[in-house]
């Protein structure tokens, strides 16, 4: 891998964000949208005794967490799809550029919006509703990491299915990942789920690291081997999404990158 | 020195063989046209030189090594560029030229991106969106792309289609330019034969997946025997019916102007017997057979 191509490839993205108002509103726009709903919303119940503080704390914390899986796959999908939107594949593809290093570009740009989006929405909870996610601390970081991680697992595997069989189903992108979101328990405990749901969050990382901020809110931080469990899954998934991401290239090198534009 | 080989380059989609053996080389600074009629494998051949589209069977070499295992390496000092392939719409053309610049890892890229604009004239477009371009304009982008690694293979698919006549005289004389300057090797395909015959040193002519045709414009075009012999008739129109008749020759026939298709070699004898039955015409000129003549009828499938 060259980090001259990936960083040109990364200034490719870069200056689409630039230029491209939906990406921009994706940064932007929607996180806020949900925190002023939510943060609203959680504000009201705690307002009418039924709810604390903490549950504010707790709604607000899940939204802005939540941002790190949801960008994570929404970048890596809707950069391959501008890609074909743009018939820009061969173009990229018919230069020195290796798959992987298109793949850790796509990771990368994931990681940058996911921390432009995570500082404005941390930034706009205190200053609405004077909320610091950040007094969470330190354990913030390794929960980011491993919503990130989740959230690529997503991205590869969409875009593998999007590149077998084209923009037809590229409204994937967009919803692929809220069919995972009940089982994540993003804004309540994974108790509250029936008990087959709760089998199924086994399976989820996610749900980990949402149980786990809940648990430093409302009670006392967990240990962080809590996690080894949920970071091992998802780099199981990582690596079979990879692989599936791969094989996907392959197949349409065979029938033609044009033939997928 | 060969800086391309193919060797029993096949590929079949699904059932259906399109490349059905291709074995061709291509010297350093050689200008070689690939051409052939809608379907015969002219973009599925440049999809495998470029390692986008992987053969069913067969080899590819440039510079001497593998394609399928040095693929990023050879890429290096290759580009290409086709009217069907788009640059990223909403970035400016100064943006897309700066990430690909990067990808090549272009030294003093500032001074080669200011070189790129000057040849290509881009000035003016320089902080457009590509987007907001003329479909001309977006091809010489696409061109500028393609030079920004100076490199030692270009593959030019259809370079100058939807250029205005002067700026794609501009292009043919850039390209043909870089050859006799800096030795650059080109594959080029293209619809217009006019410039085919003009830059390319050598013609591979496909048909069906295979190589019909593969030599100098000039040999392609003296493998078609007949000229046409134009003629503006002013007496004795009917005795030049009798003798087309009699001959068995080709002709169209508009008012007194005659275009008659005639085997090279009969042409002498043919002028004397207009002379000898007293046909008079007032313009005469005689259009030896070209590259277009000898791809029409390869499409057409006369010389099968």
């Amino acid at each position: 891998m060259k980090l001259h191509r990936i960083w040109g490839l990364f200034l490719r993205y870069f200056y689409n964000l630039l230029r491209t108002y939906d990406r921009l509103t994706d940064v932007f726009f929607w996180p806020l949208v949900d925190l002023v709903m939510w943060g609203l919303t959680s504000r009201y119940i705690a307002g009418s005794g039924i709810g604390s503080n903490q549950m504010i704390l707790a709604i607000l914390s899940g939204i802005i967490l939540w941002i790190f899986p949801w960008r994570g796959q929404y970048e890596i999908t809707v950069s391959l799809l501008e890609d074909l939107w743009n018939r820009n594949l061969v173009n990229l593809f018919a230069t020195p550029v290796l798959f992987s290093e298109w793949v850790v570009t796509l990771l990368l740009s994931g990681i940058f919006k996911g921390i432009i989006s995570f500082a404005f929405a941390s930034l706009m909870a205190v200053l609405l509703y004077a909320t610091n996610i950040y007094t969470l601390g330190i354990l913030l970081l390794p929960w980011a990491g491993l919503l990130m991680l989740f959230g690529w697992v997503f991205g590869l595997f969409i875009c593998g299915i999007i590149m077998r069989f084209g923009t037809k189903i590229q409204n994937l992108a967009w919803t692929s990942i809220y069919l995972i979101a009940p089982f994540v328990g993003v804004y309540y405990p994974i108790s509250s789920l029936p008990n087959w749901a709760q089998s199924v969050s086994h399976f989820v990382p996610a749900s980990y690291v949402f149980e786990a901020m809940r648990a430093s809110i409302y009670d006392s931080p967990l240990p962080l081997t809590d996690l080894l469990w949920p970071a091992t899954l998802c780099l199981i998934y990582f690596v079979i999404a990879l692989v599936m991401l791969y094989s996907s290239y392959r197949e349409i090198l065979k029938r033609g990158l044009i033939s997928v534009e | 020195m060969s800086i391309l080989e193919v060797k029993e380059l096949k590929k079949t989609f699904k059932t259906t063989p399109i490349i059905k053996g291709l074995t061709f080389d291509m010297a350093e600074g050689e200008i070689l046209g690939i051409l052939g009629p809608n379907g015969a494998g002219k973009t599925t051949t440049l999809q495998m030189l470029l390692g986008i589209l992987t053969p069913t069977s067969g080899s590819i070499k440039v510079f001497g090594q593998d394609l399928a295992n040095h693929q990023s390496e050879i890429l290096e000092k290759m580009n290409f560029s086709s009217t069907y392939v788009d640059l990223p719409w909403r970035l400016t053309v100064k943006e897309n030229l700066t990430w690909s610049a990067w990808l090549y890892n272009i030294p003093d890229r500032r001074k080669r991106l200011n070189q790129i604009k000057d040849l290509f004239r881009l000035e003016k477009q320089w902080s457009m969106p590509v987007a907001s371009l003329s479909a001309g304009q977006k091809t010489r982008v696409n061109l500028a792309r393609s030079m920004i690694n100076f490199p030692s293979l270009l593959l030019l698919d259809e370079p100058t289609a939807s250029l205005d006549p002067e700026v794609a005289s501009y292009i043919r004389e850039f390209f043909a330019n870089q050859r006799n300057t800096y030795n650059k090797s080109i594959i080029l395909t293209s619809h217009n034969m006019a410039e085919v015959e003009n830059l390319c040193d050598r013609v591979i002519i496909l048909k069906d997946g295979l190589i019909f045709g593969n030599d100098t414009p000039a040999n392609l075009a003296k493998k078609i025997e007949f000229s046409h012999l134009r003629l503006r008739v002013t007496k004795n129109m009917g005795e030049l019916d009798k003798l087309i008749a009699l001959r068995k020759l080709e002709v169209v026939k508009e008012e007194n102007n005659y275009t008659i298709t005639i085997k090279e070699q009969l042409l002498p004898l043919f002028l004397y017997e207009l002379t000898k039955k007293n046909i008079n015409y007032t313009e005469i000129s005689i259009d030896k057979p070209t590259l277009e003549d000898y791809f029409m009828k390869v499409a057409k499938g006369k010389l099968l």
